[in-house]
């Protein structure tokens, strides 16, 4: 079990004559992965939800709040005492390219990792060999033919098999896999996604899932949750299959909106939302973070900040969170044409 | 969105109407070859591909479907190690492309035949402004008024939801890549170029902003009457913007026509199993699964028979020795044995 | 439930068994580097080359006697058959001394470049990796290095030392050398430490030890191999340089000592009978440079797996 209280981040940004400009990524975001639970952050570039992963993942640290790991608060330990509680969570990289060291071979790359493992829980030398090829057949690639190669020698999607290998040599309790399917072919994408569902189901392990598509997240499995970040605040929370049928939040239907219609399987939903503008630095900070491009906006939402609660509205689910003055639900999502 | 659909099906006459100016383009027998240490492999071959005037064309392809080669193709710019080994890229009003050479294929290009390069957020001149380069590009064209090349390019921006003015005066590390993306459409057009090329125009965008660009794409294409091709490996975003599709695997057209039909009732077991296997809002999830195998590169294609057929579900005894011929019929285009098996067997006899 | 994806493409009949020992990667790497070699004929030359001038180093002493036989009745005499690069003023047959000057040339070349690269590589990755005052620290003193005037400050020191032995030669000109090759490392290491797999090393909890020195250094390696050759070469220009002025004493035979009896005893630019007494020396550095520079033209081929295999 890991969980994340009010974790804030703010990025000082060099440059300028007046000393830089102050980003927050992260508001006080709360989160908690279960074992063998799935969480999805869905948010745009500037979201914040690559920042959200490093910290989970232990590569950065937050500026307040506080990750829990097993029951220990991170911050009440040193750098050095916590690493092996963030080595339970390991981060796929978005890039399988250069995840991997060109130089390595496959081999090379996994047993320097179960080689420390092996140190850490007392195995032999011989135990290493045989774990890389358990590894690798888990996450469906032939060891024989992987082992001896290099990374240029294999595909996007057996790259990303690899490196999901290599994230499993530490028995991690969390997989955070930042936008890990989206430089994958396309017709291999969903591979990987049941790959993680897979995983989920077999080793018990939890995914921490962070895409700007959507759609990607209802393969990650059943009972997942979905948390909607736009520019640092979780926008709107809840189960992932709902939040995707009923969406309340205008940022959430927005996204939902953007995404393509497959035109011939599907139809486009009959009340699409599109922002008043387009995403730029400089958006104000007073009241809701959306009003500006928000086409619902109301005179309360430019000068006071819903919080991540319920806020009523017409039909809206329960369940469901949202920060939104006005929730209401809408037809975003598209229509298969056989409905 | 009404205008979106409506000009999905555009008869042909309704076009000549609108504007005569929007030329063809007639890509015939089209093989591209690269030079690798186990000889000379295509990239491209026999592509067969008729971009119908005033429409926007959707190719789509996974990686080494080599639906960046025909990109450049059209352009006649195929960089060594790669050329151009076989055919015709006919554009109505400027003759066959491969033909040119030297001086008359440079004024071609941007002139007549705009080209968004993938990655356009990453292709822009650090050093320079937006205006500077794009003043740059009407003197190396030899237009003799920049003042009306600067205010074309200042309403094209404002079309696209931007402040012209002040992104002349940026430079790229001032724009986000949303406003990239829409500087290098931008100077494609600014040429008043009639035919356009954009290679991966979407790639790396946040869904919003996709949307965006796709919706911005459609309307100046209508406005300016313009013969688009979008290459692109994400067939959503063909799926929003494109009139017809066609889909590459492997250097060849698997299957092409219009794009409700494509998506609706895929013919090819190759574009079958990539509709399945795009993550969606919608349809049931027991149904969607991956290919399997994966996408071919140079190297692993099959040299006969059909390139697809490691990864068909439906392959035939045929399919290991045949490459499958583009069968058309009823404005679809289709080379696969299986899904039309009758027809394509005539029509080998009378090649015989 | 597990699918096994199939490789789908062909595999390559050399293909290794599963388990690639540490022996086989070697034989692995080492054929291809052979292959790499024989792609281009320029490459096989500068082995040829640079395996010659090698063997001059190791072996050229042991051809001839200690004392180099001196012939009384052919002074700077013109080039024949016994003697090909004529003889000098003592009538010492000229190839005789290129052949045997060649080890302390080559072992001064070669100390030379193995401290600089070692120094520089060292302080560069560990400038790069750890930053903050380690890289403040570590980049004052590479700026220093790069600062000293290096001919002046090895005039004054071969006032009071003779460099007697290459080793000694090769120290001085190493210690002398690191700056750039720290600089460039740093900057490498900068730029390598925020690729994933870095990052991933660190997220697995991998020891800084392996790190640095089996995912940063591979990476790096054509980088450093380059820069080694090229520090040959410097390394032999510098110190023919301090010969030819004369600031060095002439203890041991040497091209330097050549050229500098050639062009001011001999008077090589203004009588053409010690020309041949001239070239030879500067023959050897010219053949010796282009052998390694056409080597360097191999390094990113050798340790780049992907253009290795090719």
């Amino acid at each position: 079990m890991i969980t994340g209280t009010g974790i804030t981040k703010v990025f000082r940004q060099r440059g300028g004559l007046l000393g830089g400009r102050e980003v927050r990524a992260l508001r006080g975001v709360d989160f908690a992965i279960a074992k063998g639970g799935s969480v999805s952050f869905i948010g745009e570039s500037g979201s914040g939800k690559t920042t959200l992963g490093r910290i989970v993942a232990g590569l950065e640290t937050c500026d307040s709040g506080e990750i829990v790991i097993d029951g220990v608060p991170m911050s009440s330990l040193s750098h050095r005492r916590r690493q092996p509680y963030f080595r339970r969570v390991q981060l796929i990289h978005q890039d399988p390219y250069s995840a991997l060291n060109p130089t390595r071979t496959i081999h090379q790359a996994l047993e320097a990792p179960l080689r420390l493992r092996a140190g850490q829980t007392g195995r032999s030398r011989s135990w290493i060999d045989d774990r890389a090829e358990e590894l690798l057949a888990m996450v469906g690639i032939d060891p024989g033919y992987v082992l001896p190669r290099y990374p240029h020698q294999l595909s996007g999607g057996m790259r990303q098999r690899v490196v999901i290998a290599r994230a499993l040599t530490m028995d991690p309790e969390v997989l955070v896999a930042d936008e890990a399917v989206s430089m994958i072919d396309v017709s291999l994408r969903l591979g990987i996604l049941a790959l993680l569902r897979d995983l989920r189901e077999r080793l018990g392990v939890g995914v921490l899932f962070i895409t700007h598509d959507i759609a990607t997240a209802r393969y990650i499995g059943g009972d997942g949750e979905l948390y909607v970040l736009y520019r640092g605040q979780v926008v709107e929370r809840g189960a992932t299959e709902k939040i995707i049928a009923d969406p309340v939040h205008p940022y959430t239907q927005s996204l939902l909106s953007a995404t393509p219609v497959l035109h011939g399987l599907e139809r486009p939903g009959a009340e699409r939302v599109v922002p008043r503008e387009m995403q730029r630095e400089g958006l104000p900070d007073g009241g809701c973070l959306f009003a500006r491009r928000c086409p619902f906006a109301t005179e309360r939402c430019e000068s006071e900040m819903p919080v991540l609660g319920r806020y009523g509205g017409e039909g809206t689910p329960a369940e469901q969170e949202h920060a939104c003055f006005h929730p209401q639900r809408r037809a975003v999502i598209p229509v298969g044409v056989g409905e | 969105m009404t205008a979106h659909t409506a000009a999905r099906h555009p008869a042909a006459r309704d076009i000549e109407a609108r504007d005569i100016a929007a030329p063809g383009v007639r890509i015939r027998d089209l093989t591209v070859v690269y030079k690798t240490p186990s000889g000379e492999l295509p990239a491209v071959r026999g592509v067969d591909l008729t971009l119908a005037p005033g429409t926007i064309t959707g190719v789509v392809g996974e990686s080494g479907s080599g639906k960046s080669t025909l990109a450049l193709s059209l352009l006649n710019a195929v960089q060594p190690p790669g050329r151009i080994a076989a055919g015709t890229v006919e554009i109505d009003g400027l003759g066959d492309v491969l033909t040119l050479r030297g001086e008359d294929l440079r004024r071609a290009r941007g002139s007549q035949v705009g080209y968004v390069f993938q990655a356009a957020q990453n292709s822009l001149n650090p050093l320079k402004t937006i205006g500077k380069q794009l003043l740059d590009l009407g003197r190396s064209h030899d237009v003799a008024d920049l003042r009306a090349l600067v205010r074309d390019a200042k309403d094209l921006l404002a079309r696209m939801g931007m402040d012209g003015a002040r992104v002349l005066d940026s430079y790229q590390h001032e724009l986000s890549g949303g406003m990239r993306q829409r500087v290098g459409i931008m100077l494609a057009l600014a040429l008043n170029a009639k035919v356009v090329v954009l290679d991966e125009p979407t790639t790396a965008l946040d869904m919003i902003t996709q949307a965006t660009i796709l919706r911005i794409i459609r309307e100046v294409h209508e406005e300016r009457g313009l013969t688009t091709l979008v290459i692109t490996h994400d067939v959503g975003a063909v799926a929003e913007v494109a009139d017809s599709l066609a889909v590459m695997y492997g250097g060849r057209v698997v299957e092409h026509g219009p794009v409700t039909e494509v998506l609706g009732d895929a013919h090819h077991p190759y574009t079958q199993g990539l509709i399945r296997a795009i993550p969606r809002l919608t349809g049931d999830l027991s149904l969607a699964r991956a290919l399997p195998g994966r996408p071919p590169t140079l190297g692993t294609l099959p040299t006969q028979g059909c390139v697809f057929r490691e990864r068909c579900e439906r392959r035939l005894e045929v399919c290991e020795t045949d490459e499958p011929m583009a069968v058309n019929r009823d404005g679809r285009t289709v080379a696969c044995h299986a899904t039309d098996r009758h027809l394509t067997l005539v029509k080998r006899k009378e090649f015989v | 439930m597990t699918v096994i994806v199939s490789p789908g493409g062909a595999i390559d009949p050399g293909a290794a068994p599963a388990r690639s020992t540490r022996a086989t990667l070697r034989r692995n790497f080492w054929r291809g580097v052979w292959r790499v070699l024989r792609r281009k004929p320029s490459r096989m030359a500068g082995v040829v080359i640079v395996a010659v001038f090698a063997l001059m180093g190791v072996a050229g002493p042991l051809l001839y006697p200690a004392q180099l036989p001196r012939d009384d009745n052919a002074l700077y005499a013109a080039p024949s058959l016994a003697h090909p690069f004529g003889t000098d003023f003592e009538g010492t047959d000229v190839l005789a001394l290129v052949i045997t000057g060649a080890r302390y040339v080559l072992l001064t070349g070669l100390a030379t470049a193995v401290i600089t690269v070692a120094l520089g590589t060292l302080i560069g990755l560990v400038a790069g990796f750890h930053r903050g005052r380690w890289d403040t620290l570590l980049m004052r003193l590479t700026d220093m290095n790069l600062a000293i005037p290096g001919l002046p400050l090895l005039l004054v020191l071969s006032t009071v030392w003779k460099f007697e032995s290459p080793l000694e030669m090769g120290l001085v000109l190493g210690i002398l050398g690191w700056g750039g090759i720290a600089r460039a490392v740093r900057s490498q290491t900068l730029s390598l430490r925020e690729r994933g797999f870095i990052e991933a090393a660190r997220g697995l909890g991998l020891p800084t030890r392996h790190i640095i020195g089996r995912e940063l250094l591979p990476s790096m390696a054509p980088y450093i191999a380059m820069n080694m050759l090229i520090a040959v070469t410097g390394a032999v220009y510098a110190q023919v340089g301090l010969f030819f002025l004369g600031v060095l004493p002439f203890e041991s035979n040497n091209w330097g000592v050549m050229l500098n009896l050639a062009v001011f005893n001999g008077g090589a630019l203004t009588t053409p009978a010690a020309l041949p007494y001239l070239l030879a020396p500067l023959i050897a550095i010219l053949l010796l440079t282009l052998g390694i520079v056409l080597i360097v033209d191999a390094m990113d081929e050798i340790f780049n797996p992907r253009l290795r295999e090719e």
